[in-house]
């Protein structure tokens, strides 16, 4: 039975994510008075880009085992979620710093991948990349550590419980920084510099091609979903009823709100340029410090 | 103030509504008097070559066959749709008619050829004359033509300054060597 | 005395036995013919008295015996005069003194001719090849008369430009020759530490098409306007209009009023376009694709209306040699109104909402800052020099057409950036509408039936000299014709307004981060196959050969290894 729920973690997410990438184009398209593609279309692209052929233009194998692994780590990462308020099936063998772990360890592989590729766009694209994981990382640590303050406990469920069980001024303070912060997370506009596609040509992705690239468009698609179900899960998981569908159902809802959110402030703002966003993340990070100071002193 | 802006910004979009079309799936019907395809209408055509010397492409071609069959062959792939063709017919057998969705894998397609059967003139033996008044366009007529239809090429005996030994000459240039590693 | 007379008298007295005749031809054209060794003295002497750098023309008069022609044109904008100093130099010593040295922006003229005419130039600090590709065999110099338009020497296999090596601490990114944010093809080997740009350079004229030597060897007078307009994908107008003013008054003739106010209509209404086109660019170079799309929708509008009234939305055909071949009637000029109206309703919209936006003051301001003294250094013109407080605009200073009956301001800035850019271009939207509905009152009120074209009397004259002017949206085109015999222009040189603009890009990028590059390059609205018009298909390789998967592998690979 345990066991079916780790498997539900795993269809939910497979299935939603490229769903919520299709919300975010077409909510896009709206904001630029265009049709946009159908919702459907991250799926469609992504089965075209596994029926193509994987160029290995770098001949090297971390290369080739880069995708695979970025999105075995964010699957495994996914896994251990409480979702719908439930506790997984391995929580009785992971923690938080497990969660974070396998996080890390799926943007690393993305950087090893783009520097394999021995491109002079990917090697930025990393670099920018890095700086990006060196500098947001800690918001989300913070947040989770609110919780673990809050709840007295590493235990995943109870830590994102924790982080809303009460509602000061340092759940405030988390939210506005984690929401400023998502943005960076799902790499939209302003901060989706790593990217930058007319700058250096989606950075780390650009030497690759059919399935590999699927892949990490895959893993790309999971991440920005698991974000932004840790929000949901995490600062607004107070009030959800308590029967699992339901929970999962209402929590569905927000993460797409959620996105139409994201797509917004996508939609309207600039490109930053990496020095101008590591003054903002600075800022961030600051703030989260001091939300969790806060939330220590019970506030 | 920040958001005051994001706000009318997205109101800008929103008040323009959705503009795109569902292209191809709905057609868009090209305005009045669009400049598309060229298109002949043979039984007015009288053969003149007026088109032909003065298109900008040099993409309608003729070629007499013999005394009595001329023929007109236009190709589309390299036709720039400026409608030259079709203010200087002086029989206006040229519509320049509203159809441009013309991109095609088969060249067949998009060309047009007549045969038009010509008449002899008792005193110079072909009777055309450039009705127009222009003296740039008239300096250009060219009498008899021998294009090459194959090649799709308009064959000038004017060029003065063209010659072939210059062309067969480049091929045995010497040709930059190569970079040393 | 007028600076005509004064310049004409002056250099009759500097130059003395080098001085061979002064033609004025036009009101506001000065045609000068020098001896070759006076050269540089009446260039220092224009410079000295506060001319401006335009362009050199080199051509082949080998056919009247005088060996090679070259042309510099010089632009005094305040008394509304062009000066073109002639001189020629013996086909067995085709040397000439470099300007170069003088004056920077005429360093690619100079190099453009020792590719294509092998003239040669004392003293060129940089006499590297510029315009033909690398594997263009030694020798053959496509603008001369004996070569073919369609001569297309095989391919060398493994010749490829000399790019300079980084300096050191620095690492290359190559910016091209395909980028996302070059619409066109152009290399740039920008230097970076880190994300700081520290140099570049660049490897341009990738787009050759051969037009100049198709209009002189193949085409006829009236046919160039239709290849002119394909110059350019945006101005195109622009150049078409400019060919025929430059025929026009090589020819002497004079168009109909009626004509004029329709070509002005014509290249207003591209500049809307054209700079609702580049803000939607910017925006998108700066990820501000809503910017992009919106611009765009709103010129959307022009592009249908401009296909009502010419029957295409970009490529007009509405300039022939002596007027305009379609008419604006009533029912179309209200259908302008309407449009325009509309169309300045959204923009004041859009304006208030972007020139307000801190996050794109961000990216804007301060970014690719060259000073005033710069950009006259290095001839800048247009929106660029607008934007770095330079007075200019062809429109006023050199009014062709029509423009000296309507009122129109030249919006100015001195932020020195791309954010001046931005601003300058947004002004000039309305200027231009303001334009095109004086243009419209004063057709209304002409004589509905007058001709749209004058025809020639005859044939026009062999060697006679026109020079023209156009504000393009990015600055000022130059075209100069010579014509000749057998219908056709004997040279026709075209100077679009990225030549000059683009050669001082390098110095706007450094010292910027590698993220600004795509807006620095694109504050110039680079129209690269504009400047590469001039001629011979450049092309790696001239057969067509299929490479299979497995062997792009291989040379991408290849490539790798080298780095
Ligand atoms: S439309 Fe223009 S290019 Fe096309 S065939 Fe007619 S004259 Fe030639
Ligand atoms: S100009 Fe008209 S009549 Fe003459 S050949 Fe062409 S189509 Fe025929």
């Amino acid at each position: 039975m345990k066991v079916t729920a780790v498997i539900i973690n795993l269809l939910y997410f497979l299935a939603l994510a490229p769903f919520l990438e299709g919300v975010m184009r077409k909510v896009t398209a709206r904001i630029q008075s265009r049709q946009g593609p159908p919702l459907y279309q991250p799926y469609l692209d992504l089965l075209k880009l596994l029926g193509k052929e994987n160029l290995n233009a770098a001949g090297h194998p971390v290369f080739r085992l880069a995708p695979l692994l970025a999105f075995a780590s964010v699957l495994s990462a996914v896994a251990l979620l409480p979702l719908a308020g439930q506790s997984s099936f391995l929580a009785h063998s992971s923690d938080l710093m497990t969660l974070i772990y396998f996080l890390t360890l799926s943007g690393f592989f993305i950087l090893i991948g783009a520097l394999a590729s021995g491109n002079p766009f990917a090697g930025v694209g990393a670099s920018r990349e890095m700086m990006t994981i060196i500098m947001l990382e800690p918001v989300l640590a913070m947040t989770l550590i609110l919780g673990v303050v809050r709840a007295g406990s590493l235990n995943l469920l109870a830590a994102t419980g924790g982080v809303s069980s009460a509602r000061g001024l340092s759940y405030f303070l988390m939210m506005a920084v984690y929401l400023v912060a998502l943005q960076a997370f799902v790499s939209r506009q302003p901060f989706d510099i790593p990217e930058a596609e007319v700058e250096i040509l989606e950075g780390p992705y650009i030497e690759y091609s059919g399935p590999n690239y699927a892949l990490f468009r895959y893993t790309l698609n999971l991440k920005r979903m698991f974000y932004s179900w840790l929000f949901v899960a995490g600062f607004l998981g107070f009030w959800l009823p308590g029967s699992p569908v339901l929970n999962l159902a209402i929590q569905t809802v927000l993460i797409l709100v959620l996105f139409v959110l994201i797509s917004v402030v996508g939609a309207t703002h600039p490109r930053f340029r990496m020095d101008q966003a590591l003054k903002f993340y600075a800022v961030l990070v600051l703030l989260s410090l001091v939300a969790v100071g806060l939330g220590v002193r019970g506030w | 103030m920040w958001l005051w802006n994001k706000i009318k910004q997205l109101a800008i979009s929103f008040r323009a509504g959705m503009v795109t079309l569902h292209y191809p799936f709905e057609p868009r019907p090209a305005p009045e008097g669009f400049r598309g395809q060229p298109v002949w209408d043979h039984t007015k055509c009288i053969g003149c070559a007026g088109c032909a010397s003065h298109c900008p492409a040099r993409t309608i071609f003729l070629r007499d066959i013999c005394q009595e069959l001329r023929i007109l062959l236009y190709d589309s792939s390299r036709c720039t749709y400026c409608g030259r063709c079709a203010d200087l017919c002086p029989e206006k057998a040229i519509t320049m008619s509203d159809k441009f969705e013309l991109a095609t894998d088969n060249r067949q397609d998009i060309t047009q050829s007549l045969e038009l059967f010509m008449m002899t003139c008792q005193r110079c033996g072909r009777c055309y004359d450039l009705e127009i008044k222009n003296y740039i366009d008239r300096l250009s007529s060219l009498g008899y033509r021998y294009d090459s239809l194959e090649a799709r090429k308009v064959i000038r005996r004017s060029t003065a300054d063209f010659s072939p030994e210059e062309l067969e000459k480049t091929v045995t240039y010497e040709r930059p060597g190569r970079l040393e590693k | 005395m007028s600076r005509k007379e004064e310049l004409v008298r002056w250099l009759e007295k500097e130059l003395d036995g080098n001085f061979i005749s002064a033609e004025a031809t036009i009101p506001g054209r000065l045609f000068i013919d020098l001896k070759r060794e006076a050269l540089s003295a009446a260039a220092t002497g224009l410079m000295n008295r506060g001319a401006r750098y335009q362009v050199g023309v080199g051509y082949d008069a080998r056919k009247s015996g005088q060996g090679f022609g070259l042309v510099h044109t010089f632009a005094f904008d305040k008394d509304s005069l062009l000066v073109a100093l002639r001189t020629f130099a013996p086909e067995d010593d085709p040397e000439f003194d470099s300007l170069t040295p003088l004056i920077p922006g005429a360093g690619w003229s100079e190099r453009e001719y020792q590719d294509l005419l092998g003239l040669r130039f004392r003293n060129h600090p940089n006499p590297r090849r510029l315009v033909l590709s690398d594997d263009w065999p030694e020798g053959i110099y496509p603008l001369r008369r004996e070569v073919p338009h369609d001569l297309m020497p095989p391919a060398a296999e493994e010749v490829a430009f000399r790019l300079e090596e980084a300096p050191p601490g620095t690492s290359i990114v190559p910016l091209g020759p395909f980028h996302a944010s070059l619409h066109e093809p152009a290399h740039f080997s920008v230097y970076v530490d880190g994300e700081d740009i520290k140099g570049c350079e660049y490897r341009g004229f990738m787009t050759h098409r051969g037009i100049e030597k198709l209009a002189q060897t193949e085409l006829t007078y009236n046919d160039v306007p239709f290849v002119a307009e394909r110059i350019c994908g945006i101005c195109g107008s622009v150049h078409s209009v400019n060919y025929a003013q430059a025929v026009e008054a090589a020819a002497g003739l004079r168009i109909p009023r009626r004509a004029e106010f329709i070509r002005m209509v014509a290249l207003e209404l591209e500049r809307l376009h054209s700079h609702l086109l580049w803000l939607g660019v910017a925006g998108h170079l700066i990820g501000f694709d809503t910017v992009f799309m919106q611009a765009w929708r709103i010129r959307e509008k022009i592009m249908w209306l401009a296909e009502r009234l010419t029957g295409n939305r970009k490529t007009y055909g509405m300039v022939i040699i002596g007027g305009v071949r379609r008419d604006i009637n009533q029912d179309r000029s209200e259908d302008i109104r309407a449009v325009l109206k509309e169309v300045e309703r959204e923009m004041l919209a859009l304006e208030k909402a972007i020139l307000k936006d801190r996050t794109i003051h961000k990216r804007t301001r301060g970014v690719g800052y060259l000073s005033r003294e710069e950009a006259v250094k290095w001839n800048l013109i247009g929106p660029v020099a607008r934007a770095r407080g330079v007075d200019m605009d062809a429109r006023r200073d050199h009014p062709y057409a029509a423009y000296d009956e309507v009122q129109f301001e030249v919006p100015l800035a001195d932020s020195g950036d791309v954010w001046g850019t931005l601003v300058v271009r947004v002004k000039e939207v309305y200027e231009a509408i303001k334009i095109i509905n004086q243009c419209l009152d004063k057709l209304e009120k002409l004589p509905k039936n007058e001709p749209l074209s004058v025809d020639l009397e005859g044939p026009i004259p062999a060697g006679r000299q026109g020079l023209s002017l156009v504000e393009a949206p990015r600055g000022e085109a130059v075209h100069y014709v010579l014509t000749g015999e057998e219908n056709r222009p004997e040279r026709w040189r075209v100077r679009a307004p990225t030549y000059p603009n683009l050669q001082a890009v390098p110095s706007m990028l450094l010292n910027n981060k590698l993220a600004d590059f795509p807006i620095i390059v694109g504050s110039i609205d680079p129209c690269i196959s504009c400047t590469d018009r001039v001629l011979v298909v450049e092309r790696r390789s001239g057969k067509a050969r299929l490479l299979s998967g497995q062997e792009l592998e291989n040379l991408s690979r290849g490539k790798r290894s080298k780095k």
